[in-house]
């Protein structure tokens, strides 16, 4: 109740401070000439133009324009994209939003604990990107239900939100059992819950997953949020598990394997969607993933090679999947250090071998197909979003920079300089 | 116990790299497909050639040695190494627990199989300006090395170029307290040398048994006769002639030197006061020309202060300075090296090394940032050089200068391109091919189980072709 108030509160009261007029973006027609158009679909221009109505894209064409052409809706820049994805961000409140009431947690929603006016966003923009999948803290073993939103925007989450409910999002590893302790011979704490190792993590994950399944028979057996567990089993609901060493992608691999050959989950219960979040060390065994049609998530490139759980991800990582046939999203996985933006991750994957269509896929269409947002963003396309980056060089180059960022038709972020700006 | 695995392979992996370092004679012939110079207009396949260490003849058609070792790469780039122009990496620990520490010596705290040597040649820097920390007041001297060599004397490019003074707040300490301790080390300095006179005056004779005791030879010259105080500080202590310059406590002396103006000074300045105070204490003791400021966080406010007094700067890696304008909240960029670009003061980068984002990734930052091509390789290259008054030496590929080439697969500042190969003072001291941890890091550990056949199945997910045709004949599956 009270919890209630003072949200309603920290709402209300920015919300009261937004009464002076300030003049907000307008949607504006706008026409992008760029030297090289990367529209994500495979057909790239060089020289060609992107126009941009309502919101939506309205043409992308081989155009050079005429020079003479210097309305202020026309923009000009070398390189134009389709606005960057991250599949995994972490946009909240921090350790204080994990719930620790339970450890599978498919209920819970994180589109309810985030702030539109945080500070957070605007960096995301900066950066170039337009859509996250915005993911609650990986503390709990099933921590909730992630959010598929835009970048900028009515400062408000839900006139920002793409997709609801997108992804049910876990954790396999040490992370969900870290700090928690048996609370036998202790005081009875925060943190004396279980699980406290690796495998209560495994154990837990199966728990969830075999106690739905029965409450899918017997409605008498349901539980908090067993009905998003029985729509991950059906594949109606994606599963995203963060992953980062070998055994704890094996885990999930035979987790997904073990779902779909029990007889428990028969009758269309043997059917999950899984992708893997921060699986730095998926390039060891890709023929798991490829034979159980998993995608990963790849977390940012570590400087010296160890992450997380003391997994080791080479600079060769993306590359490598590629080539194994493992399709794969880039990330920042959550951090906002400068070094781990999203576009610089497409640069070093490049760095270690991929070749520049597959970097802007890796941070485009294959993140937005993980979160089942295709059909919007992350292509330049006729009819979807119109979310473009706009850049001064090559795109993901370090010598080369954002220079505009517009979100469904809004110019969001204007560092064109200043000569060219007008 | 990790750690001592990295350590002992550092040490194997250096051995191996450095071994032909120290058995190369310094002569070597490289061609290549293009080299950058930085000291006018590249060549197209150009021949560099280098004896004794130094580069003899630079150019499209010159004459080669018969028995010169050559490195024939038609597809590769030439570029000047990169120069360091402050770090605090490399040593045992770069901080020192004395505050007024001026007659300690990096030589004694660097460690040459330390992995950051390592881990620069790949990165093509060729020439480290090691300078203490910042957690002091006045630190110890600086040298110049290369990142090769079994001892620190066998890396030096140049032994004591330069106190490293701090101008900012330390952490749990106030800037006034820090200005203050500044103060009271040169005014006991000063107090120092007039004792020293009058003691002389007085007949006492102290300081010479002290020089004694200490184990200086006092009867060298350059330590048995007495000078005037020489430089432009606005204070002389007088009739310092009759002291015997090797009267002079070596505590006290380094920073007699700075004051005479024989050894530069690197301030390091954490905010914009910092560098105000830092100007007028280089003003008042006479080494402003001697002076480079290395920024950190809002100092760059202080430019015009700076280009005022005309001294260079090195700026710290986080060159995007992000600050949060306290009425709307927004946050607010100023892209760092731009601001010393615009107001035309020389500028050297810094990258304190992080593997991913090292000099050339710096200049090319500044590069998307609107500063021109030449004016953001000269930060890693020239700049740096002028500023550690190396010029002569390195910075450029030029005949007469240190035969300091890298060899890079590409434009030197592009995400795609590597360093291929290093050469220092006419020595092939690194070769990607050979460097098994680079190997590790960028293609992983090679894993027993790895399907090979997966590969030929593989459809590349992002583009939807497939890796190889699929195979049509006969073999079934055996399960």
């Amino acid at each position: 109740m009270i919890k209630w108030f003072v949200c309603s509160l920290a709402i209300a009261l920015p919300c009261a401070a937004q009464g002076t007029p300030e003049a907000k973006p307008e949607a504006k027609a706008w026409v992008i000439y760029a030297d090289r158009v990367y529209t994500g679909t495979g057909t790239d221009f060089e020289a060609g133009m992107v126009a941009v109505g309502n919101g939506k894209i309205a043409t992308v064409s081989p155009s050079r324009g005429s020079d003479d052409d210097s309305s202020d809706r026309v923009l000009r820049c070398f390189a134009v994209t389709p606005g960057l994805i991250d599949a995994s961000v972490r946009i909240t409140n921090g350790s204080t939003s994990v719930e620790q009431s339970d450890e599978i947690q498919p209920g819970l929603r994180v589109a309810t604990s985030l702030d539109p006016f945080s500070i957070a966003w605007d960096r995301q923009v900066r950066n170039g990107v337009t859509t996250v999948l915005v993911s609650a803290p990986d503390q709990n073993v099933i921590g909730g239900l992630s959010v598929v939103l835009k970048t900028a925007g009515a400062e408000s989450i839900a006139a920002r939100t793409v997709k609801n409910d997108a992804v049910l999002r876990g954790s396999m590893g040490t992370q969900p059992s870290q700090g928690n302790h048996p609370a036998f011979g202790r005081p009875t704490d925060f943190y004396s819950r279980r699980p406290t190792t690796r495998m209560g993590v495994e154990w837990a994950w199966r728990k969830a997953f075999y106690d739905a399944a029965a409450s899918a028979a017997d409605p008498k057996r349901a539980f908090n949020g067993s009905d998003r567990l029985i729509a991950a089993l059906k594949g109606d609901l994606t599963v995203s598990i963060q992953a980062w060493a070998t055994q704890d992608i094996r885990t999930a691999v035979f987790l997904k394997e073990e779902i779909e050959s029990q007889d428990e989950f028969k009758n269309g219960l043997n059917k999950p969607r899984f992708f893997l979040d921060a699986a730095a060390e998926a390039w060891k065994e890709p023929q798991l993933l490829v034979r159980s049609k998993i995608p990963v998530v790849l977390p940012p490139f570590p400087a010296q090679g160890r992450t997380r759980d003391n997994a080791f991800m080479a600079w060769n990582t993306a590359e490598e999947l590629r080539k194994q046939g493992v399709p794969f999203a880039l990330s920042s996985h959550g951090s906002e250090s400068p070094e781990d933006a999203l576009a610089l991750q497409a640069g070093y994957a490049m760095m270690g071998g991929l070749p520049f269509e597959s970097a802007l896929a890796a941070v485009t269409t294959i993140p937005a197909r993980l979160m089942g947002v295709a059909d919007r963003v992350g292509t330049l396309e006729v009819g979807k979003d119109a979310d473009l980056v706009l850049w001064n060089g090559a795109p993901f180059e370090p010598s080369s920079r954002v220079i505009a960022v517009i979100v469904d038709g809004v110019m969001r972020y204007d560092a064109r300089p200043k000569e060219s700006a007008k | 116990m990790w750690n001592r695995t990295i350590q002992l392979t550092a040490l194997l992996t250096l051995c191996a790299l450095t071994g032909s370092a120290t058995a190369g004679n310094g002569k070597i012939v490289i061609k290549c497909g293009r080299v950058i110079t930085q000291a006018g207009p590249d060549i197209e396949n150009g021949v560099i050639v280098i004896e004794e260490g130094r580069i003899v003849s630079i150019g499209k058609d010159v004459k080669t040695a018969w028995d010169a070792e050559v490195l024939d790469h038609p597809e590769l780039v030439a570029f000047p190494g990169f120069v360091e122009a402050h770090s605090i990496r490399g040593m045992d620990r770069p901080n020192e627990n004395i505050e007024i520490a001026p007659f300690l010596d990096v030589r004694d705290s660097i460690d040459p199989i330390n992995f950051y040597f390592e881990d620069v040649l790949r990165q093509g820097i060729t020439t480290i300006n090691v300078q203490q920390g910042p957690m002091c007041v006045i630190g110890g001297q600086g040298r110049v090395v290369k990142p090769v060599g079994l001892t620190v004397d066998e890396m030096t490019v140049r032994s004591s170029i330069g106190l490293k003074i701090v101008a900012g707040a330390r952490p749990g300490r106030s800037r006034a307290t820090q200005a203050q301790a500044l103060r009271k080390a040169f005014g006991d300095l000063q107090m120092y040398l007039e004792k020293l006179v009058q003691d002389k005056k007085d007949g006492k004779d102290y300081a010479r048994r002290e020089a004694l005791f200490q184990g200086r030879d006092m009867d060298k010259d350059e330590n048995k006769t007495g000078r005037e105080m020489e430089g432009v500080a606005p204070w002389k202590v007088a009739d310092f002639k009759i002291v015997p310059r090797g009267e002079v406590d070596d505590k006290q002396e380094p920073l007699l030197r700075l004051v005479e103006g024989k050894l530069m000074a690197f301030v390091y300045c954490d905010s914009g006061v910092a560098v105000n105070n830092a100007l007028a204490m280089a003003r008042a003791h006479g080494f402003l020309a001697n002076t480079v400021l290395v920024l950190d966080g809002d100092a760059w406010k202080a430019a015009d202060a700076i280009a005022e007094a005309g001294v260079p700067v090195v700026l710290g890696p986080a060159q995007m300075y992000v600050e949060r304008d306290p009425i709307t909240g927004k946050e607010i960029e100023t892209f760092v090296p731009r601001v010393f670009f615009d107001k035309k003061i020389r500028f050297a980068l810094q990258s304190l090394n992080s593997t991913a984002q090292s000099l050339w990734f710096q200049a090319a930052q500044c590069i998307g940032q609107g500063i021109d091509r030449k004016a953001a390789l000269d930060a890693v290259t020239r700049t740096p050089a002028e500023i550690l008054r190396l010029g002569k030496r390195v910075g450029a590929l030029e005949a007469g200068k240190d035969g300091n080439v890298v060899l890079f697969n590409g434009d030197p500042i592009s995400v795609k391109s590597t360093v291929q190969y290093v050469v220092i003072e006419g020595n092939l001291v690194y070769d990607r091919s050979k460097d098994s941890r680079a190997r590790q890091l960028l293609q992983g550990i090679e894993q027993a189980n790895a399907a090979p056949e997966a590969v030929e199945e593989a459809v590349d997910p992002h583009s939807g072709k497939k890796a190889a045709e699929e195979k049509k004949s006969g073999s079934e599956k055996k399960d």
